[in-house]
């Protein structure tokens, strides 16, 4: 274990750490949105899985891990950055992507803006949890037991300016992910191949795709109340 | 064979010394031929400020054939120039076009301090090297050549990675000035080979902390490095190099 | 005055075995008390001084590039040659032995060739240890290739980086004993001067090429592995910062230079394409296994390759030399080309350059076989000149390439100066008149690896050095002689910059004392030289200061070393009044055109003892001696 956190506190140790957190944390946003998309089978569908997931006990543990993993991730990312800009004091007056020179560049717009769009769930995740996890608890006619969450999420997205919120955060998570899959498996030691890239940004979009369908289904009225 | 000549503006970093400040500073290169090389314009702008009891340019350069990795320069913010699996020696002014300016600055990263000029200190490299990028045999000691067979294709992987040149165009690229693609291709080079396991987990380690040491920054997987490289030494290095890292610490040691 | 080249007793294949079991040793222990000077970081340098820091000593590296890596030898492309015998076609240490004595004209020591050959083999051990990673068969084991001169495949390679991945390999051993604490390294700095305390070699002065400060240093002997001298042409396919002055130096403190004139020219370089041209770039010799070398007919003739009928071209190798055609060695390659243009037949922009022609081996074999073959030199060709050399015929010229003269060594390869021992290029020991190819990282490696560690433990254990600081007299007066001609070369002032100096002695060498010389043109070659040393100590303009980066200024010290050295060379020539190998003068030719030698007169080594830059040097002599192997007459027609 001494090994493991001496590991952590080297520049490729860091990498790792992000690397194996943010496969973790995109491998929960996989279960999410597949949760979400469960709203889909209707109101008791939806509110049974919820109930599920929050009445096992082992929820206490996973919502720890996933604030283990959410705090790691940021704050190595932060750390690494930090260090990454530490690197270069002096800035060139003239610089341009190698992309013109060779194909082998994979850098873009988004794999140049981790830290923006990593920083920027701060902003959003303790919102979405307001929202969602903190916000009314509606009892469900079917069983007062049982929250009907199918009701608040209906509502809030309902309001255009919270649709716009919601699906504008999930496209910055969209864009985190289309170069964060394939870097997390290459910091892992994975080797760098084009469907690597691929399914990273397949993954990218199908998991975004997932979490704006609810919101925008729900403005235009395709799903009942 | 016509003998168009052009005329250029170079664009360059001056700097006085480490700690002196810098700037970009014109200088118009008129008649010019397109058979030059971008050095060699270098030589011929110097030669002029020679003559005009100015300072000439400082800049580093050896073999002018590709090979020593002595020269390096950012040419229009892309390191050793606009052409792939090319050093900065080997850009000719064929490619330019009458009238262009071509800016130039030195490698820039913290690990690479400025001497002069576009000179730069990248004695950081060698420093990591000696920090274990070898196979520790004393003169003499070696067994017969063929007593150890290596699979072709084992070989051949190893020498992609060692045909790495040194020359630091990999961390002048990258956004984070990360050396991790010249620590990989040492890295993979000996590790493809039967010589270099026996120090596998010691030379990725002290080469590793040798790296960190030196100040230069993580890789962020953007593979800007792999693009500028004159050897087109692959990020797969980089990858292999995680893989080594990782193992390295996780193997329960005595 | 006779040299003794301390060529031991015995049969030749016991000479050096048996050497090394009298040869005096130092006690482990005492090895760290030992301080060593290595200038030069390549092969030789960098093998020699891993090895002595191995083994225990004190070894202080200089080299003036910013990292022992980069040092010129990383520039041999194709390989490196040794006695293994791997392939079965006979091979063994006498034939390698032998062929490099031949390929040298006979103007080699026949113990120091036999010993090379002996050692060669252990060369490819150690180098194959160390994960330098040759080219290998499936089955996992070494591949070999043929070269120039030699009739079966006794060369090993890497790809077309043999010089590459070997000075890695003795660069990553040399940076182990970095780590070791053995080896201490001084990158960007240059020697300036030797110092001799007692009639030995004690120790150096530099100059710190960043700061510009000199420093002095002590040891109890001094190994100098700094290269050749090609770039006295100016152009060559010598890295830019390889140079003389180091060799030269320690020239003007008593060490005898040796053939000075034997310089390797090249037939197969990219010509120069105008006056900025800064260097010039080998193409594989092996392009002449497929491509034809020819000129137009008619002097002058300016039309497109394409537009000159077949009737029209002179394929003057294949006329002149039915038998070996275009494969005929370096040398008659070089000299014929020199020749035709000289006839005004000559092309390209310049009237420098002929043509190699692979028009006729793509009809054969097809534009697919010919990219298989020499792809990346085409593309290297292409890259350079800008012309496809798939549908124009390339362009080539020779060019300086190899310096087999260096500073005299003995069999231990000490110079007369006792504690200065030259290794590698710098000395004049092995290759004779003529370098055979994948020749000198061999030399480079035996000399660093496998002899200097056993002959200068034998120095050290059988002298007894008085202690010596830097802050001894001789230091001293060393170091202020360097600083008087710093200043002095600064305060000329003139006109005239270094580099346009350097490229008119260049060119004066390069035109009268060449591929082919004779004794009036080398006589208006040294009277020039001298003429122009004058003027460049009255004309010279050296910009900037002397206490930071300079670059003018280390060029001008250097390029006022060659304007002395240019003079010996021109000197040596005249006085070898015979042909042999590189060196050919036009007045010693067989009926053939070939390379007449002279054995009655001039089977010896010239070395020559400075006596003052103005003042004749003397010319020592050690004769070679020939016990086996028979002296033969080479011919191609």
């Amino acid at each position: 274990m001494s090994s493991l956190v001496r590991s952590f506190s080297s520049s490729l140790g860091r990498k790792l750490l992000m690397g194996a957190s943010g496969l973790l944390l995109l491998a929960f946003l996989v279960v999410h949105v597949a949760g979400n998309l469960v709203l889909f089978a209707g109101r008791d569908a939806f509110n049974g899985y919820s109930y599920h997931l929050v009445s096992n006990p082992l929820i206490y543990v996973a919502e720890l891990a996933l604030l283990v993993l959410f705090t790691a991730h940021l704050v190595a990312g932060i750390v690494v950055t930090a260090r990454n800009r530490a690197a270069r004091r002096h800035r060139y007056a003239v610089k341009h992507w190698a992309r013109g020179k060779s194909s082998k560049s994979h850098k873009s717009v988004a794999s140049s803006t981790m830290i923006v769009s990593g920083v920027f769930m701060i902003a959003f995740v303790p919102l979405h949890l307001w929202t969602f996890k903190w916000g009314p608890n509606y009892p469900s006619s079917a069983d007062p037991a049982v929250r009907d969450l199918y009701r608040l999420v209906i509502e809030e997205f309902r309001r255009p300016l919270e649709v716009a919120w919601y699906v504008g955060a999930m496209l910055v998570i969209g864009f985190h992910l289309w170069h964060g899959f394939a870097s997390g498996c290459e910091s892992l030691g994975v080797d760098d191949r084009d469907w690597l890239r691929r399914t990273g940004q397949v993954l990218a979009v199908a998991i975004t795709g997932g979490f704006v369908i609810v919101p925008i289904a729900i403005w235009l009225g395709w799903v009942p109340a | 064979m016509s003998e168009a000549t052009m005329t250029l503006t170079l664009r360059v970093w001056r700097q006085a010394g480490p700690d002196a400040p810098g700037r970009l500073v014109d200088y118009c290169a008129r008649g010019v031929s397109p058979h030059m090389s971008l050095l060699e314009l270098l030589d011929v702008v110097n030669e002029d400020l020679t003559a005009k009891g100015e300072e000439p340019i400082a800049f580093d350069s050896d073999c002018r054939e590709g090979i020593c990795g002595s020269c390096g320069l950012v040419v229009d913010g892309v390191p050793h120039g606009p052409q792939a699996a090319t050093t900065t020696c080997q850009v000719f002014l064929r490619h330019y076009r009458d009238g262009n300016v071509i800016t130039i600055e030195p490698w820039r990263a913290r690990a690479f301090p400025i001497i002069k000029d576009l000179v730069v200190d990248r004695s950081a490299l060698d420093r990591i090297i000696a920090a274990g990028g070898y196979v520790s045999v004393d003169t003499g000691s070696a067994p017969e050549a063929n007593a150890i067979p290596v699979p072709k294709d084992e070989a051949e992987r190893a020498m992609d990675s060692a045909a790495c040149i040194g020359c630091g165009a990999c961390v002048a690229a990258c956004k984070n000035a990360s050396a991790v693609l010249f620590v990989g291709a040492k890295i993979e080079h000996l590790t493809r080979l039967p010589q270099g396991l026996p120090e596998r987990e010691r030379r990725v380690l002290a080469m590793v902390t040798q790296m960190d040491a030196e100040g230069f920054g993580s890789c962020s997987n953007e593979g800007e490095c792999e693009a500028v490289c004159p050897k087109e030494i692959s990020v797969t290095n980089i990858q292999r190099l995680n893989r080594e890292y990782a193992r390295a610490r996780l193997k329960p040691r005595r | 005055m006779i040299l003794d080249g301390k060529v031991p007793a015995g049969p030749l294949d016991a000479k050096w075995a048996r050497h090394k079991d009298h040869l005096k040793l130092v006690n482990p222990v005492n090895r760290r008390k030992h301080t060593v000077i290595v200038v030069g970081t390549g092969l030789a340098g960098a093998s020699a001084a891993a090895s002595l820091g191995e083994l225990g000593y004190n070894v202080l590296a200089f080299t003036i590039l910013d990292s022992p890596r980069r040092a010129h030898s990383i520039a041999a492309q194709g390989g490196i040659n040794a006695a293994k015998n791997y392939k079965n076609d006979g091979d063994s240490v006498f034939r390698l032995f032998y062929d490099t004595i031949k390929g040298g004209d006979f103007r080699a020591r026949e113990a120091n060739v036999h010993r090379l050959a002996e050692v060669s083999v252990k060369i490819i051990d150690h180098c194959v240890a160390q994960g330098v990673p040759f080219a290998r068969e499936y089955g996992g084991f070494l591949d070999n290739r043929s070269f120039g001169g030699a009739q079966l495949s006794r060369t090993f390679y890497a790809r077309g980086q043999t010089g590459q991945q070997l000075l890695i390999g003795a660069y990553g051993a040399l940076m182990r004993q970095v780590h070791a604490g053995t080896v201490k390294i001084f990158p960007r700095h240059e020697m300036l001067d030797l110092v001799v305390v007692d009639g030995r070699a004690r120790g150096i002065v530099t100059r710190n090429l960043v700061t510009g400060e000199l420093e002095r240093w002590a040891g109890d002997a001094v190994l100098l592995a700094t290269g050749g001298y090609g770039n006295l042409y100016f152009l060559s396919t010598n890295a830019g910062n390889s140079n003389v002055t180091a060799a030269w130096r320690c020239a003007k403190r008593g060490a005898y230079f040796a053939n000075p004139c034997f310089v390797q020219i090249h037939p197969t370089c990219i010509p120069a394409s105008g006056e900025h041209q800064s260097k010039l770039t080998l193409m594989s010799e092996s392009l002449r296994n497929d491509g034809r070398v020819w000129v137009p007919q008619r002097a002058g003739d300016r039309r497109a390759p394409s537009d000159i009928p077949e009737s029209e071209r002179f394929y003057f190798l294949e006329e002149r030399y039915p038998s070996f055609g275009n494969l005929v060695p370096r040398d008659v390659a070089a000299r014929n080309c020199k020749s035709v243009c000289e006839a005004g037949q000559g092309v390209g922009p310049t009237g420098y350059a002929v043509y190699l022609d692979f028009a006729d081996a793509i009809r054969r074999f097809g534009a697919s076989v010919i990219r298989e073959r020499y792809g990346n030199l085409f593309q290297m060709y292409e890259r350079i000149v800008g012309d496809d050399p798939y549908a124009v015929p390339m362009r080539i010229y020779p060019a300086v390439h190899y310096t087999m003269g260096g500073l005299w060594v003995d069999y231990d390869l000490m110079s007369n100066l006792p504690g200065l021992f030259v290794l590698g290029e710098a000395n004049f020991s092995d290759h004779g008149a003529n370098r055979l190819g994948a020749s000198a990282l061999m030399q480079g490696l035996a000399d660093g690896y496998f002899i200097i560690p056993y002959t200068l433990a034998s120095y050290i254990a059988g002298t007894t050095l008085s202690k010596v600081t830097a802050d001894h007299d001789a230091f001293m007066e060393a170091a202020q002689a360097a600083q008087a001609r710093i200043d002095r070369v600064l305060r000329v002032r003139g006109d005239v910059s270094v580099t346009a100096h350097h490229r008119r002695l260049g060119q004066v060498m390069w035109e009268k004392c060449s591929i082919a010389r004779n004794a009036r043109g080398i006589e208006e070659a040294r009277a020039a030289v001298r003429a122009q040393r004058q003027e460049f100590w009255h004309n010279v303009r050296v910009p900037g200061e002397p206490t930071n980066f300079n670059k003018s200024l280390e060029q001008a010290l250097r390029v006022a070393d060659y304007l002395e050295f240019g003079e010996l060379v021109a000197i040596d020539a005249l006085a070898r009044d015979e042909s042999c190998g590189s060196h050919f003068r036009e007045e010693h030719a067989t009926p053939d055109g070939e390379a007449q030698r002279d054995d009655e007169h001039f089977a010896h080594v010239a070395a020559w003892e400075w006596r003052g830059t103005e003042e004749a040097p003397t010319l020592h002599t050690e004769p070679l001696h020939f016990e086996s192997v028979t002296l033969t007459q080479r011919s191609y027609r």
